[in-house]
C-alpha cells in the first residue's frame, strides 16, 4: 500500500445509508446522547438554584424560585480565590499534556521501530505504573520529591502527574506507531528521511489522533487530581482547583452543600469542554493531513 | 561605594535579621471544618501581633494522611487544630509535645473544657488544649410542630416525648417527616446517638477505653427506641443509606420536625437558612436527664517544635474574651467556661443551652477511636446500620457481635 | 506484523538496536524515579510494623503472613473480581458501541461524540458525589423520577441493598467512562483503511462479517489497551464505592483498595497497607502479563 492509497481510501464519498435507517440511527443516537447528558445537565442546572431550593429533590431540574447565584459564592469563599486556583490548575494541566507528549511520542516511536535488549521489561514496567494503588505510594514519593528539591513545587506535582500517564500514554502512541503501514517509513527512508526527521515528519501527523487523545487524557487527570495535589503541596497558594473543591464539600460528619458541590462540578469542566470542542477536528484532520503528506 | 556604606549596609541588613528573628511565624493546620472560624481567628491575631500565624485549611478527610506524610518528610505544622477524638491515638504515638507545663501556666486553666482535657491527656501528660467546640443537641422546627398542633416553644425532654411529637408532625403529611438521622455514619451517631446512653446511665465503653459495652440494657432500649420510629416511618427512607451527607441538609429542609444535630448547625441554620425557625433543647434519656458529646478541636504540637513561645501567644490569644467571642461568633462554642457566657452575650440565646450542653458533655476516650467508631466499615457503624433498620429480634445477637468486635480490635491494639 | 516491523531497521543497521533506547530513556527515568524507586520504598515498609504516626518496627516477612489469614482482603478481593468483570464488558462493550457509532464523519457526528465524552471530562470524586445526590432516595433524582413514571409507589432506596447498590454504581461508571473507550478505539477504527471495507462490501460480505473480520482484528491493539486499562482500573476502584455507598450495605461493596485504605489510613497500619499493595501489584502484574500473552498469541496466529 502507499501513500496515495491512504488519501485515496480517506477521501473516497461514504457510501449513502439508506434514508428509514439512517432515521432510526439518528433517533438512537440522540436519545443515547440525551441520556449521557442528563446527570449533568441537572448537575449544572441545581448550581443556579438557592440553597434552600438545592436541597429539594431535583424536579423539575431547574430552578423554579429565581436563578441564584449562592452556590458560586461559597466557592468564592475558600482559599485564595477561584482564579488564583484555577491559574495553578491550567498551569499543572498543560505543562503535563506537553511533556506527556512529548516524552510519550519518543518513547511510542522506540518501542514500535526499534528491537533493543530487556525491551519486553521495559515496556512491562512502564505499564507496571498504573497497578500500585496511588495511595500506598504516596509517602516515598513525598520523600523523593523533598530529596529532589521539588517539594511543594508545581514542577514536582507535573514530574508525578507525567509518570502516571505514561502507561496509558506510551501504549497508545505504540499502537499508533504499529498502525502506521511499514510502507510508509520505508518510503521515506529511500528518499532519506530516518530517525527524528522520519518521527516528526513524516510519522507525526499520521499518529496525530493517538498525540490527540494522549495529550486530551493528561489534561483531564491532571486537571481534576486532588490527592497529590493536596499532599505533595504544603502551601496553599499552590493548591490546584480540586483541592479547593474537596475543601469546600466536606462539611460537617461529612454533610454535602450539594448546591456548592455542582457549583464545583460546573467550573471544573468548563475549560475541558471546551479543549475536547477544540480537538474534536484534529482526529479527522491529524488523520487526512497524514495521508496527503 | 566605600567601606563605611557597605559596612552600614551589612549592619542594616543584620538588625533587619534579628528583628524578623523576633517575630517568629509558626505553621498551623486545621480541617475544613473550621473554616467558619479559623482563618478569622488568624487574621484578627496576625493583625495585632508580631508574631505571625500560617493557616492551612485542610480538607478534613485528608488531614491525618497530610500529617502524616509531612512529618514523615519533616515538614509537619508547628501546630494542628485535631479532631479532639485522635488526641489520644496521636499521643499515644509519641508524636506530640508535652504541653502539661504552659497549661497549667494559664491562671484560667481550671475553667477549660474539662471533656477537651480529658481526651487530650495521656498517662498524666497534657498533649492537647481545648481550642475550639460543638456540642450534640435536639433541633425541633417549630413551623412544624405550630402546623401539628404541638407547642412550638417546647422541645421534647424524653424519648416518649420525641416519638409523640414526631408522630403528630409526621400525620402533617406524605412528604413531612418527625425524625431523622444519619444511618450510615458513623461519626453522626456517636455525637448525636450515645448521648442518649450517656443521659440514660449507660455507656459504650468502660474501663479507660480498654472494655467495649456495647451490649447494655441502655443500648438495646435507645436502638429500639429508634427502630420503632424507623418502622413506623416517622424516618425518611434515604436515612439508612445516609453515610452523612444530609445529616445538617436534611432538617435544613424544613420537612424533618426533630433532628439531633451538633451547635454548629446553629450559625449553619441562621446564615443558610434564615426562614427556618428552630429550637434546640438537650438531648434527653429515656425518662429524663439530659447528655451530649463534647466535640470540636484540641489543638496540639509537633513534637520537637523550638517556638512554644509563639505559640503559647497564639493560644492566649485565642483563650482571650476577644478570642473565644470571635470563635463564639463564627460557629464555635467557647472552650473556656468562665467566660464563655460574655463570649456569647449578643448572640442568639439557643447558644447558651448548647454551650451549657458542651459543658456538661463527655467524649469517649480511644485510641482506636477511628477504628471503631469513626470508620464507616468499622463495628459501631456496621452494628448500628445493621439493628437500627432489622427487626427487633435482631437486635441482641448483632449487639453481641458488635460488643465482640470492638473488644477484638481494642484487645489488637495493645 | 509488530516482530516484521521490528527487523526490518535492525537487519540493514544493526548498531541502530541502541538508539530505541534513547527513544524510552526519558520515560524510563521518570518510572524509575517516580514508580520504581517508590514502589522498592514501600516494599521496604511492607517489611515493618510502620504506624502511620509513631514510631517503627521491623517485623520481616510479618505483614505478609497477617494477610494470609486476613478474610476482610480477601473478601475485599473476591468482590472487586467481581466488580471488574462487570465493569469491564460494560464499558468495553459500551465504548466499542459509541465508537462505531461516532467513527465516520456524518452530519451531527460531532454533536455525538462531544454527548457520549462528556462525563469523562468529570472527575471521577466529582462525578461519584454526583451519583451520590442522585441515587439519593430523600433528595435526589433517581426515587421520585421512578415514581413519577410509575415503576415503585413508596420511595425506593437504591443504596439499601447489595444488588440495585452495586448495579447503580457499575452504571455510573460505564456512564461516567466509556466515552473515554471510545476514544481509544475510536483513534483504533480510524487507522482501519476505509477501502478494505469497501472491498469487502463489494464482495457482499454482511456487516456483522465485516466486522468481526477485518474491524475487531484491526483493532486489536487499541481493544488490547482497553482492557488492560479497564481492568486494572477496576481493580483499583476505591473512590465510587468510598463517595457513594462507604462499602456499604454491611461492608458488602468494599474493594480491595478500599480495604488497603481502611488499614493504611484509618487503622493506621502503613506497613500493613505496603504489604497489601505489594499484593494486589502481583495479581495486576500477572493479570496483565496474561492479557498482554493472549494478545500477543492472537497476533502470531493471523
Amino acid at each position: 500500500m502507499t501513500v496515495s492509497t491512504i488519501s485515496g481510501a480517506v477521501a473516497s464519498p461514504r457510501r449513502r445509508m439508506p434514508r428509514r435507517i439512517d432515521i432510526m440511527s439518528h433517533a438512537a443516537g440522540i436519545l443515547v446522547a440525551l441520556l449521557f447528558l442528563a446527570p449533568i445537565a441537572w448537575a449544572v442546572l441545581a448550581t443556579f438554584k438557592s440553597r434552600s431550593e438545592a436541597a429539594q429533590p431535583p424536579l423539575p431540574p431547574w430552578p423554579t424560585e429565581g436563578i441564584s447565584l449562592d452556590n458560586f459564592r461559597t466557592l468564592e469563599n475558600f482559599g485564595a480565590g477561584i482564579l488564583h486556583h484555577t491559574l495553578n490548575s491550567l498551569i499543572v494541566a498543560i505543562a503535563t499534556t506537553a511533556l506527556t507528549i512529548l516524552v510519550s511520542v519518543l518513547a511510542g516511536y522506540g518501542f514500535s521501530r526499534y528491537r533493543f535488549p530487556l525491551k519486553g521489561f521495559f515496556f512491562v514496567l512502564v505499564l507496571a505504573t498504573m497497578m500500585v494503588p496511588f495511595q500506598s505510594i504516596l509517602t516515598p514519593l513525598f520523600l523523593i520529591l523533598a530529596e529532589l528539591k521539588l517539594q511543594n513545587t508545581l514542577v514536582g506535582l507535573v514530574l508525578i502527574y507525567v509518570t502516571l500517564q505514561l502507561p496509558f500514554s506510551v501504549f497508545m502512541m505504540r499502537n499508533a506507531f504499529d498502525a502506521v503501514p511499514p510502507e510508509i517509513a520505508e518510503a521515506a527512508r529511500i528518499d532519506g528521511v530516518t530517525g527524528l526527521r522520519l518521527l516528526i515528519h513524516v510519522l507525526g501527523p499520521l499518529v496525530m489522533p493517538g498525540i490527540v487523545s494522549v495529550g486530551l487524557i493528561a489534561f483531564l487527570n491532571a486537571w481534576n487530581e486532588f490527592l497529590a495535589a493536596l499532599v505533595l503541596l504544603t502551601s496553599q497558594d499552590n493548591y490546584t482547583l480540586p483541592v479547593l473543591l474537596t475543601a469546600v464539600r466536606a462539611g460537617h460528619y461529612g454533610s454535602i452543600d450539594w448546591g456548592a458541590v455542582q457549583a464545583g462540578v460546573t467550573i471544573m469542566m468548563i475549560p475541558c469542554l471546551i479543549l475536547f470542542l477544540a480537538l474534536q477536528r484534529h482526529y479527522i484532520r491529524g488523520l487526512t493531513a497524514g495521508a496527503v503528506k | 561605594m566605600s567601606y563605611a556604606t557597605l559596612f552600614g549596609g551589612l549592619f542594616l541588613a543584620a538588625a533587619a535579621v534579628t528583628s524578623q528573628a523576633g517575630a517568629e511565624t509558626i505553621s498551623l493546620w486545621a480541617r475544613s471544618d473550621d473554616s467558619t472560624f479559623m482563618p478569622k481567628l488568624v487574621d484578627a491575631f496576625n493583625k495585632s501581633h508580631e508574631t505571625r500565624v500560617e493557616l492551612q485549611i485542610v480538607p478534613v478527610n485528608e488531614l491525618v494522611q497530610k500529617y502524616a506524610i509531612a512529618s514523615a518528610g519533616g515538614s509537619a505544622p508547628d501546630a494542628l487544630s485535631l479532631d479532639l477524638i485522635y488526641t489520644p491515638a496521636f499521643a499515644s504515638s509519641g508524636q506530640l509535645e508535652d504541653l502539661t507545663d504552659l497549661a497549667k501556666s494559664l491562671p484560667y486553666f481550671s475553667s477549660l473544657s474539662p471533656a477537651h482535657l480529658s481526651v487530650g491527656t495521656f498517662e498524666g501528660k497534657i498533649y492537647g488544649m481545648p481550642f475550639s467546640a460543638d456540642a450534640s443537641v435536639l433541633l425541633w422546627n417549630k413551623d412544624l410542630f405550630k402546623k401539628a398542633g404541638l407547642d412550638p416553644e417546647k422541645g421534647p425532654t424524653t424519648w416518649a416525648e420525641i416519638r409523640a411529637d414526631a408522630e403528630k408532625v409526621r400525620a402533617l403529611g406524605a412528604d413531612t417527616y418527625g425524625y431523622y438521622f444519619s444511618g450510615n455514619c458513623g461519626g453522626c451517631n456517636i455525637f448525636t446517638f450515645t448521648p442518649l446512653i450517656w443521659a440514660s446511665g449507660g455507656d459504650i465503653f468502660s474501663d479507660g477505653g480498654k472494655k467495649a459495652t456495647l451490649d447494655t440494657p441502655q443500648m438495646r432500649d435507645a436502638i429500639a427506641f429508634y427502630q420503632g420510629m424507623v418502622k413506623d416511618r416517622f424516618v425518611p427512607a434515604g436515612a439508612r443509606t445516609d453515610t452523612g451527607t444530609n445529616f445538617f441538609a436534611a432538617f435544613a429542609t424544613g420537612k424533618i420536625g426533630i433532628t439531633p444535630s451538633g451547635s454548629f448547625a446553629i450559625g449553619a441554620l441562621n446564615g443558610q437558612y434564615p426562614n427556618l425557625h428552630y429550637g434546640v433543647t438537650y438531648l434527653p434519656g429515656k425518662t429524663g436527664g439530659t447528655s451530649s458529646f463534647a466535640g470540636g478541636d484540641n489543638f496540639v504540637v509537633s513534637k520537637g517544635t523550638k517556638k512554644l513561645g509563639a505559640i503559647k501567644e497564639f493560644l492566649e490569644y485565642a483563650y482571650s474574651l476577644e478570642g473565644q467571642t470571635l470563635l463564639a461568633r463564627n460557629g464555635s462554642l467557647p472552650v473556656r467556661g468562665d467566660i464563655a457566657k460574655q463570649a456569647l452575650a449578643d448572640l442568639d440565646a439557643r447558644y447558651l443551652i448548647a454551650a451549657d450542653a458542651m459543658a456538661k458533655g463527655r467524649t469517649p476516650y480511644s485510641v482506636v477511636f477511628n477504628d471503631l467508631i469513626n470508620s464507616a466499615n468499622g463495628p459501631w457503624n456496621t452494628t448500628l446500620s445493621k439493628v437500627l433498620f432489622a427487626d427487633a429480634g435482631a437486635i441482641e445477637p448483632s449487639l453481641k457481635e458488635g460488643d465482640a468486635a470492638m473488644q477484638s480490635i481494642i484487645d489488637a491494639a495493645r | 506484523m509488530t516482530a516484521n516491523r521490528d527487523i526490518v531497521p535492525s537487519r540493514r543497521r544493526p548498531r541502530r538496536q541502541w538508539i530505541g533506547l534513547l527513544y524510552i530513556a526519558p520515560a524510563i527515568a521518570l518510572v524509575v524515579a517516580f514508580f520504581a524507586v517508590p514502589l522498592v520504598m514501600t516494599a521496604w515498609m511492607s517489611l515493618h510494623n510502620w504506624p502511620l504516626i509513631g514510631r517503627r518496627r521491623w517485623i520481616g516477612f510479618g505483614n505478609y503472613l497477617t494477610l494470609w489469614n486476613d478474610h476482610g482482603f480477601w473478601n475485599a478481593l473476591q468482590f472487586t473480581v467481581f466488580y471488574t468483570i462487570a465493569a469491564t464488558i460494560g464499558l468495553l462493550a459500551v465504548g466499542l458501541a459509541l465508537a462505531l457509532f461516532v467513527e465516520r464523519p456524518r452530519p451531527g457526528v460531532n454533536l455525538y461524540r462531544t454527548a457520549f465524552f462528556l462525563p469523562v471530562v468529570v472527575g471521577f470524586a466529582s462525578a461519584s458525589l454526583l451519583w451520590a445526590w442522585l441515587s439519593n432516595v430523600d433528595s435526589g433524582l433517581f426515587s421520585p423520577l421512578a415514581q413519577l413514571l410509575g415503576l415503585t409507589a413508596a420511595p425506593y432506596d437504591l443504596n439499601a441493598d447489595f444488588t440495585p447498590a452495586f448495579w447503580s454504581v457499575t452504571l455510573m461508571v460505564v456512564w461516567k467512562m466509556s466515552g473515554f473507550y471510545m476514544v481509544i478505539l475510536m483513534s483504533g477504527l480510524q487507522a482501519v483503511p476505509a477501502d478494505y471495507h469497501e472491498a469487502a462490501r463489494i464482495d457482499g460480505a454482511t456487516w456483522l462479517q465485516r466486522f468481526r473480520y477485518i474491524t475487531l482484528p484491526l483493532i486489536r491493539r487499541p481493544l488490547a489497551l482497553a482492557l488492560i486499562l479497564a481492568v486494572t482500573g477496576s481493580m483499583l476502584a476505591f473512590d465510587q464505592f468510598y463517595i457513594i455507598l462507604a462499602g456499604g450495605p454491611q461492608n458488602q461493596t468494599v474493594t480491595a483498595v478500599y480495604w488497603i485504605f481502611n488499614q493504611s489510613f484509618v487503622s493506621f497500619r502503613l506497613g500493613y497497607g505496603a504489604a497489601l499493595s505489594m499484593v494486589l501489584l502481583g495479581i495486576l502484574l500477572i493479570l496483565s502479563l496474561v492479557q498482554l500473552r493472549l494478545l500477543r498469541s492472537g497476533e502470531d496466529g493471523r
